[in-house]
């Protein structure tokens, strides 16, 4: 029994294919779905995916969504996702302190959320390059 | 080709030269008399072109580069409105399934009791107040109207090269979900040209933010369309002719499973849900106004090629017509010349 798992962005199909397990970042802690799972609808936060498919686990850096959970079909909106083999670390890093510096500049409620966000959604990025795959 | 049976020049352009026919020492031949039938094109489509013979050359070579360039431009903007097309059918999926729990989780919550700010109660309050405005812009043309009137608040101005991606959307969204969020602004249009066919685009107004409680997409107007009414089009040939089609098909919105459990509460959900809507709206906008500007492009230039070859049309006639004026020139003076000498 596998699940089918679906990640979808506007503007491509990130993924499409069976896999064994996935581990979900959620705005309440990481909830890992294995199949047979309860049916539930989640929204994502900014953070990894991590997917095992083989024996091996593969990482997928999603940037904020909702997920849906029902008979073994996983469905998963994201506003953004990367795989980590399409990152390039040395972008990404640099993606990051720019974030970073933006932050700090930041000045007013309105900028601060954006930078936030931008500033999470860099170091997501970075994580996922990062991550050790066991 | 007329059909002479003259033995002096056997040039198939001879009909032409009716207009010589007044001159007395061409009474020797005998013009045909169908020659006149060969239409010659209208003075007016190139006034009386009274350059000499180089200068028409360089004209028709200048003309038939232009067509070359028009028509060079014209295939590769049919190319890049294929390809945006096929951005629009790969960003269907998304859209589908986020119409699909939108519907879902509205018909949930319109059971529970809910206070959402994100809908539509707001606009009564708005209402009240005057109305003051900020314009973010995207694209050149818009940056430069805008840039050269300053009395215009403007809040940031966006370039997009080529295709437009989801980090472009995502970057607009953000700015739009943070001025919604720190209540800076009360309501979010959005406001691009839609594809209608190769040879007309729509400026369109609909309301991003507030969403309204039913999942609709309303207009500027207040004429609402269901969100899970899509409109699709699609880059075909019809005999022969690049055309397109539009088609419309409603996504099918099957319930959620009872039992489906809220992982969070519903407000969090749509949160969630809220940026991944504007998400996909803006860059539908963003792919539907490049769209239109690639098949204005591919219109004009077309029309620019027929005009080019129109154009080389006329100037070749001219050119030969004096071309052949002036072979006529030096025959007659050779043999105005050897009568002279007999």
């Amino acid at each position: 029994m596998t699940l089918n798992l679906c990640v979808l962005t506007p503007n491509r199909m990130i993924w499409d294919s069976e896999v064994k397990e996935i581990i979900l970042s959620t705005n309440s802690g990481q909830i890992g779905v294995l199949p047979n799972h309860a049916p539930i609808a989640t929204a994502v936060d900014i953070g990894l995916l991590r997917i095992r498919r083989n024996g091996q686990w593969l990482t997928v850096a999603l940037m904020g969504g909702f997920a849906r959970i029902s008979n073994n079909e996983i469905t998963i909106l994201g506003n953004d996702a990367e795989i980590s083999t399409d990152i390039d670390p040395q972008e990404a890093k640099q993606t990051l302190e720019i974030a970073e510096a933006n932050l700090s500049r930041a000045e007013g409620k309105r900028q601060a959320i954006e930078s936030n966000l931008a500033l999470r959604r860099a170091r997501t990025r970075v994580e996922a390059v990062n991550v050790i795959s066991y | 080709m007329s059909s002479s049976h003259l033995s002096m020049l056997s040039s198939p352009k001879f009909s032409d030269l009716d207009s010589l026919s007044s001159r007395s020492f061409l009474s020797g031949l005998c013009l045909p008399a169908g020659a006149a039938a060969s239409p010659r094109p209208s003075p007016s489509s190139t006034g009386v072109v009274h350059c000499g013979l180089r200068e028409l050359r360089t004209r028709i070579d200048s003309v038939k580069n232009t067509q070359k360039i028009t028509e060079a431009m014209k295939l590769v903007a049919a190319a890049k409105v294929r390809r945006a097309q096929q951005a629009v059918v790969s960003g269907r999926p998304f859209s589908e399934t986020l119409v699909e729990v939108l519907y879902n989780i509205n018909e949930q919550l319109q059971t529970d009791d809910i206070d959402v700010p994100l809908t539509s109660a707001r606009i009564a309050d708005i209402k009240s107040l005057g109305l003051d405005f900020v314009v973010l812009s995207v694209g050149k043309k818009g940056n430069s109207f805008f840039q050269r009137r300053p009395h215009i608040p403007v809040d940031r101005f966006l370039e997009l090269g080529g295709l437009p991606t989801t980090k472009d959307a995502q970057a607009i969204a953000d700015d739009v979900f943070s001025l919604f969020v720190s209540e800076e602004v009360d309501k979010v249009e959005l406001l691009y040209t839609k594809f209608v066919s190769l040879v007309k685009s729509d400026p369109v107004i609909h309301t991003l933010l507030p969403l309204s409680p039913k999942g609709e997409i309303c207009d500027i107007n207040g004429v609402c369309v269901d969100a899970a009414d899509d409109e699709l089009f699609r880059l075909t040939t019809k005999e022969g002719k690049l055309t397109v089609e539009r088609e419309s098909f409603r996504t099918p919105t099957p319930a959620f499973s009872p039992i489906l459990q809220f992982e969070q509460d519903p407000v969090q959900i749509l949160d969630a849900l809220l940026p991944l809507y504007l998400n996909s709206q803006i860059l539908r906008a963003l792919q539907e106004s490049l769209a239109s500007e690639l098949a204005a492009r591919m219109s004009a230039m077309s029309s620019a090629t027929d005009n080019a070859i129109e154009l080389k049309k006329s100037l070749s006639t001219v050119y030969n017509r004096q071309r052949q004026a002036k072979i006529t020139g030096e025959i007659l003076e050779i043999v105005a010349g050897a009568e002279a000498l007999v």
